[in-house]
């Protein structure tokens, strides 16, 4: 019961972010897709740079879990692909296309009774996936520190540069 | 000057202010966000009211275990988080037509919905087989 009342609250939170962020429009999407417009691409670097530090620092003094997914490259790269087909042509993500809404873009609808459907035949098929596609290439939990066998400090600056030297670039050609 | 009542916020600034909530979320619950398994679910649900016993013997069901959940609650909070700064801000908006999808492809409708929704089934598909 508490777990889905902090759920409920950091969705709220979430969704009152992504709305002042003005990520929740197809325009936006779209334009990232496009190479057009970089806004989606600065708020999630943000995201991955606070976050990053956050979870890592906490950590380090054992206060929180990481919880990294199992990359399976056959899984990753087909249906990543298959994804961003379906991105470029609803212009909104799982978590977007709800937040859309929210703000009256009711065009995602059409997209969110899409993905229940999405999601309700990849259970129909997810029995003979398991054995191909989904046992191609997997590698387990790894993490980029990990594969390196460096200090996870040192990725996560080195990712800081390359994240800010984009954010300056972006700035500058005002994208 | 009232933040709350502005349209939008820097990227930067709402982005990083994700990053915090992401950190805290984690440090009270040891939940990282994310959002497709809950259509996962929702499936689930839906399908159960006509075959509960069908739904029960899929493997992928059984796996993600359909029922509401952080996430789900989570996914829901968006939409009322999204509703509550548009309202507070006047930014809703009740839109059919993305702007630039109408400059493009002219105000019919139902082409709209017809891509979405097709668009939805694709995206979805992919998303649950490279794992979120």
């Amino acid at each position: 019961m508490n777990l889905l009342f902090w759920g409920l609250v950091t969705g709220i939170f979430f969704g009152f972010l992504l709305q002042k962020g003005q990520v929740l429009r197809y325009d936006k999407q779209l334009g990232a897709l496009r190479l057009s417009d970089f806004t989606i691409v600065k708020f999630m670097l943000s995201t991955v740079i606070v976050a990053m530090v956050g979870i890592y620092f906490l950590h380090d003094f054992g206060l929180v879990a990481l919880k990294p997914k199992t990359t399976a490259l056959g899984a990753n790269i087909i249906g990543g692909l298959i994804f961003g087909a379906g991105w470029g042509l609803l212009g909104y993500c799982p978590a977007t296309a709800v937040g859309a809404l929210g703000e009256g873009r009711w065009d995602s609808l059409f997209g969110i009774i899409g993905m229940l459907f999405g999601a309700a035949i990849y259970a129909e098929v997810y029995p003979a996936l398991k054995t191909n596609v989904l046992a191609w290439g997997n590698l387990g939990k790894i993490t980029l520190p990990g594969v390196l066998g460096i200090n996870h400090w040192i990725v996560i600056v080195v990712l800081i540069i390359a994240f800010c030297s984009l954010f300056y670039w972006f700035e500058k050609k005002g994208v | 000057m009232n933040v709350f009542k502005l349209n939008s916020w820097s990227p930067y600034v709402a982005g990083g202010m994700v990053g915090i909530l992401i950190c805290l979320s984690v440090l009270i619950t040891g939940k990282y966000f994310g959002a497709s398994t809950t259509f996962v679910r929702s499936a689930g649900l839906i399908e159960k009211v006509f075959a509960p016993e069908r739904v029960e013997k899929m493997d992928y069901f059984v796996k993600k275990k359909v029922r509401i959940d952080w996430q789900w609650m989570f996914v829901v909070g968006v939409f009322f988080g999204s509703l509550l700064s548009s309202r507070i801000s006047g930014d809703y908006r009740k839109t059919a037509l993305p702007p630039m999808w109408e400059t493009r492809f002219g105000p019919n409708r139902a082409r709209r919905w017809v891509i979405a929704f097709v668009g939805g089934i694709i995206a979805m598909f992919g998303a649950r087989m490279a794992g979120g």
